[in-house]
């Protein structure tokens, strides 16, 4: 299936590439107030799924009155522009390297002063990998707030879909896990690579195929990422007394 | 003449005068033996009998012999009569004399043995108006004197008195300031005005009531109910807010005190200032109902600021306030955030979306007046609902209310704010074609009214905010925008031609602000980032919220209010603390006037307390009404108004005479029961403190020109005769 957006966007690309690209950091002081800034890290594969900013990009922007960046940023954790980015990404399959005490520190403070991070295992493998090594920096970084699976009432899955479960392009856990410092919850990691499920190549064709769900599965691949974006920009917005009767009344059809 | 009369009062000792007497004595028998050799003897005994006396009399004038003359003298007392012209006195007296004041000059003036005339026999008597102050009075103005709106000051009176007085008569029905601390040795006779045991009536003689009260919470004020001739009834006593009845108790009259406390509790439910009275009905027979009622002010306040906060897109900016104000216990928010826009498609049905629609109605037409502040987060009003919902915010504003825009591409002119409701009350304009700038970064810097305004003042502990600015990391979106001539620009851009970043004004009895950027949070994160302290972030936030919603505590001036309720005709003294900073050592300017309720102006004075940025407010308030004040400084004013009821206890008219009788008795004084005592009584003492004393006059006999003329005719004599007689 190709969406509209899909469609005009590959025609433009065949028309120039010049004319398809979105506005571009080297070209653009300042981006606008969403985009994915990607963790660039030693070791390992720190960007297994290249593609995949684009169609959620694209998605949000169709779904919600969020204006995005099209084009992701690539960063370091020395990157001194860190503390502005809106929505830390870092993804991975493999074992990476230890970060730096400095680089710990750093993204502690980011994470403890209000940043938000999305962790994504794409390869899905519990205790190897990428999960490994993840699991490691969350204990170093916040050694009295383990990463811990987000309750079904927590405000992520409902802060624009009401969402039941979780997949990607993998069904490795129904849920979410996350680190939650009080009332936010900084860091979210997933392990069924909803990046996987986002991304599409240049002729608009999905890169992975979604399993075992099929396209049902991609589709709740992109609303679980709305509602990771969405509530990295309100918090617990959803669970303001006034959103209450709504959400449990649909909840109970 | 009598001889004992006449004293010696030599210019030199006595001995010295009989050695020159010796000595003159001797010269003239000296000359005497001379002479008598070449005259005959009758013609020596001349001359010697010439020089001798010359010599006796300049001798006897060196003795300086006085006659003196004593004789007793008596001077009449000087008697002080003090008439009361408290309110009191306008009550009625005795059985069939009028007025309580009536009674006193019926007293004094009338009558086949009238007070004044009697008292004149002994005493030098002085007649004063026991008022405030005390005045001197003639007796033609006695029948002229009527009853004053403020009690006369009996202690103040007798230091004024002391010294100059031997005794004070208090005609007084005892209603008066005073008790029994008075200067010693000036004994105060007083005769009681008024019939206690006839005297009935109920007053309000307290009432114990919180200047402060918060909506919705409780709020309890304690009633106390004197009653004179009235043991034990039982009598409601009603609280209103204006006509609106807010709680009604019955008390009971205690049969000895006469007196009954009620606790009235009662739940404001508007915030603002509130008239509350306090009474009780009349009762037959009763001599005065004024005092049954009486009212006070009340100040109900929010519990918490309640903060509606409509956010046009989900955003960093919307999480990081909403983060501040969720931090701020003294803040209740209700936020909405617009999640999809119109043009956005949904691709589920609804129950599997957690949208919410946006209740505009009864947001904008029943609930806006449950909240203090209102807030536009880059929202664009004009997408989501019709102009006309934006009339009744204007009404808000208009009425007290707080209204915030922050900026973003949603805060825009054309298609958005222009020619709504909002272009009118914003204390800006928009400046160039486009709304919203996004591409260069700005820097900040405080404005000149910045420096000062409470929401840009931060603590020291942020080095009053100055260097902080500087510190903060660029903007990197702006709108585009002028201050209207009701904007005062606290924080701008740092650039040449400078852009309004923070603008407040003012739109009725509300208060507005415009913050021209959405990048707000950057100022939190930039400090995160620098590994310094986020405070400042809050702090502004808060101070945003705290000045906008008119928090007394952020105001440049605070006015503190005494704790003992104003009386009226006594000095009411206001705290006032100025917050404004100080420049190159400068003393704030300050300037403060209280007007009545009808715009007279009424004498005031301020002047420093002697504590850093804190002023004395003082006036007096002549008559019952409201008060109000306007304190002005170059950083802002402040205008507050008072009602002043006379006092929060209810006028008694009860003759106090055991009041008169502690005086009298503790002054050396007594307490008279009537003319004919009185007159006795006082007679009796103005004999006994009668002043006599002996006058003496002194005459210096040989101090005359005629003793001198009798000297130089002795000697022109004895001269001519010598020179007849050959001798010269």
């Amino acid at each position: 299936m190709i969406s509209r957006r899909g469609f005009l966007s590959l025609a433009l690309a065949l028309a120039g590439e010049a004319l398809l690209a979105g506005p571009k950091f080297g070209r653009c002081a300042s981006p606008p107030q969403f985009f994915f800034a990607q963790i660039k890290y030693r070791g390992g594969e720190w960007d297994p799924n290249p593609q995949f900013v684009e169609p959620i990009v694209e998605e949000l922007e169709l779904r919600t009155s969020i204006k995005a960046l099209s084009e992701r940023r690539t960063a370091g954790l020395d990157d001194p522009e860190f503390f502005f980015f809106p929505f830390l990404y870092l993804a991975g399959r493999y074992e990476f390297e230890p970060f730096t005490v400095k680089e710990r520190e750093t993204l502690r403070r980011f994470l403890n002063h209000g940043g938000f991070l999305f962790a994504e295992d794409t390869a899905g493998t519990k205790g190897f990998g990428f999960d490994r090594s993840f699991q490691r920096e969350v204990r170093e970084i916040f050694p009295r707030n383990p990463l811990r699976r987000l309750p079904p009432d927590h405000s992520v899955y409902r802060s624009f879909y009401l969402l039941d479960n979780v997949a990607g392009r993998q069904k490795v856990n129904p849920f979410l896990e996350g680190v939650t410092v009080e009332n936010w919850t900084p860091v979210i990691y997933s392990q069924n690579d909803l990046s996987g499920a986002w991304s599409r190549d240049r002729s608009g064709r999905w890169v992975h195929e979604c399993r075992p769900g099929g396209e049902t599965q991609r589709s709740a691949a992109f609303k679980a990422g709305i509602n990771i974006i969405v509530y990295s920009l309100t918090s617990d917005y959803k669970k303001d007394l006034v959103h209450h009767p709504f959400i449990q009344r649909r909840q109970n059809r | 003449m009598n001889l004992k009369q006449i004293i010696l009062s030599p210019v030199f000792p006595l001995w010295m005068a009989l050695v020159l007497f010796a000595l003159t004595f001797g010269l003239s028998l000296l000359q005497f033996r001379a002479t008598r050799r070449r005259l005959s003897l009758a013609k020596s005994l001349g001359l010697f009998s010439l020089r001798g006396a010359t010599l006796v009399l300049l001798i006897l004038f060196a003795l300086n012999p006085t006659r003196v003359e004593r004789r007793e003298v008596a001077l009449s007392p000087t008697l002080a009569v003090l008439l009361d012209t408290s309110p009191g006195m306008g009550l009625p007296g005795r059985e069939g004399r009028g007025t309580r004041l009536e009674e006193a000059r019926a007293l004094l003036l009338e009558g086949p043995d009238p007070v004044l005339k009697g008292l004149a026999e002994k005493f030098n008597v002085r007649l004063y108006q026991l008022g405030d102050p005390l005045r001197a009075l003639k007796t033609e103005d006695l029948p002229g004197l009527e009853p004053k709106e403020t009690r006369g000051d009996l202690r103040a009176a007798l230091s004024q008195l002391s010294g100059s007085v031997n005794a004070v008569l208090l005609v007084s029905d005892g209603t008066l300031l005073g008790d029994e601390s008075f200067p010693p040795g000036l004994p105060v006779f007083s005769l009681p005005l008024g019939q206690p045991d006839k005297y009935r009536d109920i007053l309000i003689k307290t009432v114990k009531a919180p200047s402060l009260a918060f909506q919705g919470r409780e709020a309890e004020m304690d009633v106390t109910i004197k009653g004179h001739g009235y043991p034990g009834l039982r009598i409601p006593v009603t609280l209103r807010d204006g006509q609106k009845l807010l709680r009604a108790k019955d008390v009971r009259l205690d049969e000895k005190t006469g007196e009954g406390t009620v606790s009235l509790s009662f739940v404001p439910e508007e915030p603002g200032l509130h008239t509350l009275s306090v009474s009780v009905p009349s009762q037959l027979g009763e001599s005065l109902t004024s005092n049954n009622a009486t009212s006070l002010s009340l100040r109900v306040v929010r519990d918490k600021t309640r903060v509606l906060m409509i956010t046009g897109t989900p955003s960093l900016g919307y999480r990081y306030l909403r983060m501040a104000l969720k931090s701020d216990p003294s803040i209740d928010l209700l936020s909405f955030v617009i999640l999809r826009l119109p043009s956005n498609i949904l691709n589920v049905p609804l129950q599997d979306q957690s949208l919410i629609p946006l209740p505009v109605e009864t947001l904008f037409t029943k609930e806006l007046k449950d909240f203090d502040l209102i807030v536009f987060d880059n929202f664009t009003p004009g997408l989501f609902f019709k102009p006309q919902f934006l009339d009744p915010l204007r009404e808000f504003i208009k009425r007290g209310g707080a209204f915030a825009v922050l900026g973003g591409p949603g805060f825009s002119g054309e298609g958005g704010y222009a020619g709504t409701a909002l272009e009118e009350i914003l204390p800006v304009r928009w400046a160039a074609k486009e709304s919203y700038r996004r591409s260069t970064s700005y820097g900040v810097r405080l404005s000149r009214a910045g420096k000062t305004h409470p929401v840009t003042r931060l603590s020291p502990a942020e080095g009053n905010g100055r260097g902080l600015w500087q510190e903060l990391p660029p903007l990197e979106g702006i709108n585009p925008v002028r201050p209207k001539s009701s904007g005062t620009v606290l924080l701008e851009s740092s650039e040449e031609n400078s852009w309004p970043v923070l603008t407040v004004g003012s739109y009725g009895k509300g208060r507005v602000l415009v913050l021209a950027t959405d990048d707000l949070w950057k100022w939190y994160m930039g400090m995160a980032a620098q590994g310094k302290g986020t405070r400042a972030y809050f702090q502004l936030i808060e101070r945003m919220v705290r000045w906008l919603t008119q928090d007394p505590s952020l105001e440049t001036v605070q006015v503190h209010y005494p704790e003992a309720a104003a009386l009226i005709g006594e000095e009411m003294e206001l705290r006032v603390q100025v917050l404004e900073e100080r420049s190159q050592g400068k003393v704030p300017a300050i300037s403060a006037s209280v007007r009545t309720s009808e715009g007279a102006g009424v004498p005031s004075q301020l002047r420093p307390s002697g504590r850093d940025g804190e002023y004395l407010l003082s006036f007096r308030p002549e008559k019952p009404g409201w008060y109000k004040w306007r304190i002005e400084t170059r950083a802002g004013s402040r205008e507050e108004s008072m009602l002043i009821s006379g006092s929060r206890t209810g006028r008694d008219g009860f003759p106090n005479h055991e009041l008169l009788k502690r005086i009298s008795a503790s002054s050396g004084g007594k307490t008279l029961s009537g003319k004919d005592e009185l007159l006795k009584e006082l007679r009796s003492y103005g004999e006994s403190v009668q002043n006599r004393f002996v006058e003496e006059s002194r005459d210096p006999i040989w101090s005359t020109p005629y003793v001198l003329a009798l000297v130089l005719t002795f000697m022109a004599l004895e001269w001519y005769l010598r020179r007849r007689w050959g001798l010269i």
